[in-house]
């Protein structure tokens, strides 16, 4: 997914258009670029976000320009696989949403007929075909129109040419919107650049082309003039991009089943099998915030299931310790530039030990830095609260332990999604109610639960600015009982297995103190559910899947008890997205 | 143009079908019913779209975002009745507008024939019409509704897809909407009643595989996963991406399957057949007029016909299924009924299980060797 943004009209087109790429990030964020036409083609095209590097994209001149915020298919995010690309000799500067399938053979056929391409994106094929029959048509609208056939895929275009003050728009299976200004004229790939400047919108059909050009807006379908209405659009922006969820975080919980199964499927097994060759000594986890609680749970999975040891140290405080020798050092970080995971990874690498990164973002700086990396599928995240990206670290790690054992989990793995939305049907109102009153709340759990726990009170605290704590269960009685009343609630996590009968004495002792408990358990365990005041029941799964199901319990019990506080959600005062700082 | 289409309620009627999903988001021929009522408007130009979401509203809200054009969602927070959905709507209606029901099939056609028309309503023939609002036409215009007759005075009913103005909103005193047409009617406004083509309502979960039948006699054929060579295929045929077809495995159209399944070898799916994703079929089973959804799996041995099954079922080897009729009660009322099974989500049963004319409830474990002849099973039930 990517966004597209173009302008003519009288008023400067740069800043407009690094508005609207900056409204469109939601839909890709690794790289961005505008074309704008000043002097000739003026062009600027960066790799990370817009909304850090805008302003070298500010300075160019011209009424008429088009911009692009990637979310990388083909090539990586860098400088020269950003948008907009041009032809050989710099006339034409296309933008691109969609993926074109053909490319390869296209690009085979054009670099015979001796064009030189300088990115490895399937969009540059676009900018050399315009190119060739513009040379001998002169109309870029007509070139454009002779191309299309030639494309296969999806896309929504839209092409600039320094010879004629016009944008040619067109679509085919992915979405554009034509904005109709005040004698200024937009596209987009949505609504939402364009809704400051005007209501008044035309949806595109498939295979239309829109000659764009200075008040005035032609339309055609298969070479024939056509009318589009005019439609009305009232919607706010936010309500666009969060689809109709009160809070991206709410969105994001609700797309963790697919990111989780598209994740899953996605992991390299080369990958796996050349991270742990010849049976290394130990693994070494590097990350921060919840990256680090996926990486204890990992740490309980590989070395429970796999025998091999695992270390795991903050980020941050991994250059305290000596280094490990020629050992494996896994890196997790969901914007692939957390300041201290690329510092650790660093290090690591001047030790000579073999480096993975597990990352969400194509081509950020870890993958660069690492030797081998693992991408999740979760695609872009919006909430400052991890949610879907968690899941999916998560299932990157589960498959990692999964294949190293040779692949006795496949199944449980590939229907993990399923228990996932059986979780989602859940109805916790009456557990939400027990914690909106509380000063402190504390989570217990042990074995893979115990960072479950951990993570479960990084969000409630978050988003809810309640104080929450996680606690191994055992632990507690060596000090936090103390804080231990009626007024303080306890989530305690109590799975089947080999923690249940041990977790079931700590639950007795929690009551004992006066400690209302809200238990996370198998649905239809009598025990628990007797000697709790709350019990939630997830359905009867593996190990593996109950630490999923018991995790997205807590990310809706904290979602419910801050939204019942009224607090922020998707932007919890002081923190941000993506720490880039030490 | 502005669309408001009503995707809030439940549909009891369609129980136990509808405890993941209301009845709008049941897939029908792979795709879930309102998804073929946005079709119908987009076809028809209409783009600016308002849906009213209620009973498990992020399921329906997360589907709307996948779509391609932009949906405009709102909130119902309790499900009272249409006029009170349409009222929650207000605020983003500015002239005239279409509403239709989320959960019922409507053809792009009647909609162009409808959508210029200031008050309108689609009206159709139907055969049980004491389940709807049945209608009385005076010179084309509407003259009564009577809603849910025991005694219809006529065999034309109410399609619940209207062309309105925003003057409803005046005649709107309780929540149920049909009372505030026949107060608008009362009040001197005329209301045209226009045949629709092709209206499909399932009221009952049975109805489901009718509706089915219908949309897949549409169906363009495709090939995106992998089929054997010894497989044969006739007549219109979907098979999604990933599905593995193992060999000897007749599939007679039309039939849609999707992404990611595992069939056979040796199986037979007949005409009239929807099957989900992730689905497995295993060997020498048959199955034929039918809707499978997603993550079940049907076990070797087996008959599956005039059945619909719910997501992650797990029907052991030797099922067989096979059409019954018989009474069933839904929402206090004896309803005679023609069909197979109609099996929740998430059900296990054994192997050998026999079913004829039987519903059975979401989480329902049945052990083998048990045969159902037109049995109701409730919720979570285990049957021994």
């Amino acid at each position: 997914m990517c966004g597209i943004v173009g302008y003519v009209g009288r008023k400067e087109a740069a800043p407009i258009i690094v508005e609207g790429l900056k409204k469109l990030e939601y839909r890709g964020y690794d790289s961005f670029g505008v074309a704008t036409l000043g002097n000739g083609i003026e062009l600027v095209k960066h790799r990370g976000r817009i909304s850090d590097n805008a302003g070298s994209a500010m300075k160019l001149t011209g009424k008429t320009g088009i911009g692009h915020t990637r979310w990388a298919t083909h090539g990586a995010p860098n400088d020269i696989n950003a948008h907009p690309h041009l032809d050989c000799s710099g006339t034409i500067a296309v933008v691109h949403n969609g993926i074109i399938e053909n490319y390869a053979a296209l690009k085979r056929q054009l670099v015979s007929r001796g064009h030189t391409f300088r990115s490895e994106t399937d969009t540059e094929v676009i900018a050399h075909l315009v190119e060739e029959h513009y040379t001998r048509t002169k109309s870029l609208l007509v070139a454009v129109q002779d191309i299309l056939p030639l494309l296969e895929g999806s896309y929504a275009l839209l092409v600039i040419s320094k010879k004629e003050d016009c944008i040619i728009a067109a679509r085919n299976a992915s979405p554009l919107v034509i904005g109709i200004g005040d004698g200024e004229l937009f596209a987009a790939s949505d609504m939402t650049p364009i809704l400051e400047h005007t209501e008044r919108a035309i949806f595109l059909e498939e295979g239309d082309v829109a000659f764009i050009t200075r008040g005035k807006l032609e339309i055609f379908n298969q070479g024939q003039p056509v009318t589009r209405p005019v439609e009305l659009i009232d919607w706010s922006l936010e309500d666009v991009k969060k689809g109709g969820f009160a809070h991206y975080m709410l969105k994001e919980i609700y797309e963790q089943p697919q990111a989780f199964y598209n994740t899953v499927r996605a992991v390299n097994p080369d990958t796996v099998s050349s991270l742990i060759d010849c049976h290394p000594a130990s693994i070494t986890i590097v990350a921060c915030g919840s990256s680090y609680h996926a990486g204890m749970i990992f740490k309980y999975l590989l070395e429970g299931s796999c025998g091999i040891p695992a270390r795991l140290e903050f980020a941050s405080e991994f250059r305290y310790f000596p280094p490990p020798v020629e050992g494996r050092v896994i890196g997790i970080t969901q914007s692939g530039e957390t300041a201290d995971t690329l510092t650790a990874i660093r290090q690591a690498k001047t030790h000579n030990c073999k480096t993975l990164a597990i990352t969400n973002v194509l081509g950020s700086t870890i993958s660069r830095v690492a030797d081998m990396t693992i991408f999740m599928r979760a695609g872009p995240e919006m909430s400052v609260a991890a949610t879907k990206s968690f899941t999916a670290q998560l299932a990157v790690m589960m498959q990692i332990v999964n294949l190293i054992c040779d692949k006795k989990d496949d199944e449980s793995l590939l229907k993990a999604h399923q228990a996932i939305e059986e979780v989602l049907l859940m109805d916790i109102s009456d557990a939400v109610a027990l914690c909106i009153n509380a000063q402190s709340v504390f989570f217990v759990g042990r074995g893979p639960f115990y960072p479950v726990a951990l993570e479960g009170a990084l969000k409630m605290k978050e988003i809810s600015y309640i104080h929450a704590e996680g606690y191994a269960a055992g632990e507690l009685k060596h000090g936090p009982f103390a804080l231990l009343s009626t007024e303080t609630p306890v989530i305690a996590i109590c799975m089947p297995g080999e923690t249940y009968g041990v977790m079931i004495s700590n639950i007795k002792e929690m009551k004992a103190r006066g400690a209302p408990v809200i238990a996370i358990g198998c649905e239809n365990d009598s025990e628990v559910s007797e000697i709790v005041d709350h019990f939630i029941g997830i359905p009867p799964v593996s190990v593996f899947v109950q630490v999923l199901t018991s995790l997205v319990v807590l990310q809706l019990l904290a979602y419910h008890t801050a939204v019942a506080l009224n607090r922020d959600v998707d932007k919890p005062r002081n923190l941000a997205k993506s720490v880039t700082v030490e | 143009m502005q669309a408001v289409i009503l995707a809030a309620g439940e549909g009891k009627r369609v129980r136990p079908l509808t405890r993941s999903r209301p009845k709008a988001m049941i897939p029908v021929a792979n795709r879930p019913i309102i998804e073929y009522v946005i079709d119908a408007l987009v076809k028809n130009g209409i783009r600016d779209i308002i849906v009213v979401v209620g009973y498990r509203k992020e399921q329906v809200t997360r589907f709307l975002n996948q779509l391609e054009i932009p949906i405009d969602v709102v909130v119902q927070n309790k499900q009272l009745g249409t006029a009170h959905a349409l009222q929650c709507a207000e605020s983003k209606i500015h002239g005239d507008f279409l509403l239709l029901p989320g959960d019922n099939y409507i053809d792009p056609h009647s909609i162009a024939r409808i959508k210029d028309i200031p008050n309108a309503m689609l009206v159709k023939e139907h055969p049980n019409p004491s389940n709807f609002g049945v209608v009385l036409l005076n010179e084309g215009f509407v003259s009564h509704i009577v809603e849910k007759p025991e005694h219809a005075p006529s065999f034309m009913v109410s399609t619940g897809i209207y062309s309105l103005t925003h003057n409803v909103f005046q005649y709107i005193k309780g929540n149920d909407l049909t009372d505030a047409i026949s107060a608008m009617i009362e009040d001197g406004r005329q209301v045209l009643g226009i045949p629709a083509d092709d209206w499909q309502d399932a009221i009952f979960a049975w109805d489901l595989l009718k509706m089915n039948r219908r949309l897949l006699s549409t169906l363009t054929p495709a090939r995106e996963g992998m089929a054997s060579r010894q497989t044969i295929i006739q007549g219109a045929v979907r098979i999604g991406k990933g599905t593995t077809i193992g060999p000897n495995t007749v599939i007679t159209g039309p039939v849609v399957i999707g992404n990611d399944c595992t069939i056979g070898p040796n199986c037979c799916i007949q005409p009239n057949t929807s099957i989900g994703s992730r689905v497995a079929l295993e060997p020498f089973s048959f199955i034929g007029n039918s809707l499978i959804m997603d993550d079940s799996s049907v076990g070797s041995h087996s008959r599956v016909t005039d059945t619909v099954v719910g997501e992650r079922c797990n029907l052991a080897d030797h099922t067989s299924i096979t059409m019954g009729t018989g009474l069933m009660e839904i929402e206090d009322t004896a309803i005679l009924s023609e069909f197979g099974a109609i099996i929740g989500d998430s059900v296990q049963s054994g192997p050998f299980t026999r079913y004829r004319n039987s519903l059975v409830g979401n989480n329902t474990i049945i052990e083998g060797c048990r045969s159902l002849t037109t049995r109701c099973i409730p919720d979570d039930s285990m049957v021994i």
